[in-house]
């Protein structure tokens, strides 16, 4: 019993991180039809300013995670205006775009390896304390990671809903044309999600990094995870994505109740199997026309 | 004699590398509803989305006010004062009908004009009002039209542009969807351009007729003559 109450606790720490991850990931796929693959490596990146700032620099950890996410933001956008943007006005396909977003992110895999080399880096001397409730325990990171969650999910949604801005997101999420007609600038609209969706990213990496470290590849699993629970929750819905997030991780912890550790990862991949089989518009998504 | 509103000069265009709008010149008085007919593919939505600026045109001139729009956003458009209604029940689906007109003024910052402009929407299409909470997307097809036009009245613009407003609609819902056309000009003086295919029906309320057949102007006048000559309906 205490093993499940264990693993129960697990998956919701591990749900929480996907979670973030998918809601920003799902922020600029909804809005704009773009799979930004190159999402992981900026995600990496910001774990990386993070490390930069909050180890070798000293910094507060508020103030690298604050840094994070600018420069996250700053990379989204350019993604956008220098990449995706230009295949757009050319009206290229989906799939140049899908291949372009491949070719970002191996390039910046690569820059990131080259400028902070291929190793993990921890930030030194940064002691997270450890709790526990009855048999289960947690660390203070642990904790971050779901309060994250708490506050940073229903802001983004008062924004959507409220906000002028979160307005448009939501008329172009539903019909990119239908918000051009009525008068809203979707080039205006796509970089803001791509610098909101960005800037989130570099909330659960920067938790990530204090409690695994930061590593050049640590994007791929990211936006491989984000991906997955974006459509199991169902594109276009923040529940869904939310939902998505807390399922996978849910399920990857219990899973390790019966089956191996090895086989952690794959779980993740019979999730969507099973959801896009099942329930193609995903667990909150509306059926599309 | 006045200035036209909005003026097409010469404008072609192309689907890729394949022209479908050749040298079209169409002109749309203050307060008038001028009517575009032609045949599936003839060209008439490219016209339109090219005029409201979601289509680049390759060659000619579009004139608001007497200013070229060519090059503009829709976005500068809406907010100079045309509005767009897109063929098939142009609504988000997934937003109440009062987010979807409130939508529709999102050009509209003065948020003191959207109260009076929700209730002149309401006061014309009474059933928007008793359906303000309910999802786009689940309306019936004719409430869905009432709203896309709904939408387009709410940042009140000089002019529409009604992409074949009758489109799946039941022969007596036509008639009040043509009803309403009629209603709007009258009552707000804004100069329409609709494109139909349902002659019978569309052709008593109009000013003045185009008709277009493969990318070029055949006809444009009294729509009078229209209703007889059967040669000329035989021409699309």
């Amino acid at each position: 019993m205490s093993l499940f109450l264990q693993l129960f606790v697990n998956g919701l720490i591990g749900g929480a991180h996907y979670a973030l991850l998918a809601v920003g990931f799902g922020l600029i796929f909804a809005t704009t039809r773009i799979v930004h693959f190159a999402y992981g490596p900026i995600y990496t990146i910001a774990a990386y300013v993070a490390w930069v700032t909050a180890g070798p620099l000293h910094w507060p950890l508020p103030l690298a995670m604050l840094a994070a996410a600018m420069v996250a933001a700053l990379l989204g956008v350019f993604s956008y205006q220098f990449l995706y943007r230009p295949i757009e006005e050319r009206q290229g396909s989906t799939l140049v775009v899908l291949i372009a977003s491949l070719g970002l992110f191996i390039v910046l895999e690569n820059l990131t390896g080259i400028v902070f080399g291929t190793g993990g880096q921890t930030v030194a001397g940064f002691e997270g304390g450890i709790h526990f409730i009855g048999p289960v325990f947690f660390t203070t990171v642990n904790v971050w990671q779901i309060v994250s969650v708490l506050i940073l999910v229903p802001v983004l949604a008062v924004f959507l809903r409220r906000a002028r801005p979160g307005k448009a997101i939501l008329a172009m999420t539903d019909n990119a044309e239908m918000a051009r007609i009525v008068g809203i600038d979707t080039v205006k609209v796509s970089m803001l999600v791509f610098a909101l969706g960005s800037a989130i990213s570099a909330v659960p990496a920067t938790l990530i990094l204090l409690r695994d470290g930061a590593n050049p590849s640590m994007g791929f699993l990211a936006v491989f995870i984000a991906f997955v629970a974006v459509v199991v929750g169902g594109i276009g819905s923040l529940r869904g994505a939310v939902a998505g997030g807390f399922a996978l991780g849910m399920i990857e912890s219990l899973g390790l109740w019966q089956i191996p550790t090895e086989w952690q990862n794959s779980i993740s991949f019979v999730v969507l199997f099973l959801v896009v089989l099942l329930r193609p518009q995903g667990l909150f998504g509306a059926a599309r026309r | 004699m006045s200035a036209p509103l909005l003026e097409v000069r010469n404008l072609s265009a192309a689907h890729g590398k394949k022209p479908c709008l050749h040298g079209i010149d169409l002109s749309l008085m203050p307060g008038e509803l001028l009517l575009v007919l032609g045949h599936n593919g003839a060209g008439k939505t490219t016209l339109m989305r090219t005029i409201f600026g979601l289509h680049r045109p390759s060659a000619g001139q579009i004139l608001y006010q007497g200013r070229d729009i060519v090059g503009r956003r829709p976005a500068e458009n809406v907010a100079a004062g045309i509005a767009y209604v897109p063929q098939g029940h142009g609504v988000f689906r997934s937003l109440s009908v009062r987010d979807n007109l409130l939508l529709g003024a999102f050009v509209v910052t003065d948020r003191a004009r959207l109260a009076p402009r929700l209730d002149v929407v309401f006061g014309l299409f009474p059933v928007l009002k008793e359906r303000e909470r309910q999802i786009g997307g689940t309306l019936s097809g004719g409430q869905q039209q009432m709203l896309a036009i709904g939408m387009a009245l709410m940042h009140e613009p000089a002019a529409i542009i009604l992409d074949e407003p009758s489109l799946g609609l039941a022969p007596n819902l036509v008639e009040r969807v043509m009803e309403t056309v009629v209603g709007i000009k009258t009552a707000f003086s804004t100069s329409i351009i609709m494109v139909e295919q349902n002659v019978r029906l569309s052709l008593p309320v109009a000013d003045r007729v185009a008709v277009i057949k493969t990318g070029r102007k055949i006809y444009d006048g009294d729509p009078g003559p229209l209703g007889d000559k059967v040669e000329l309906m035989k021409l699309f």
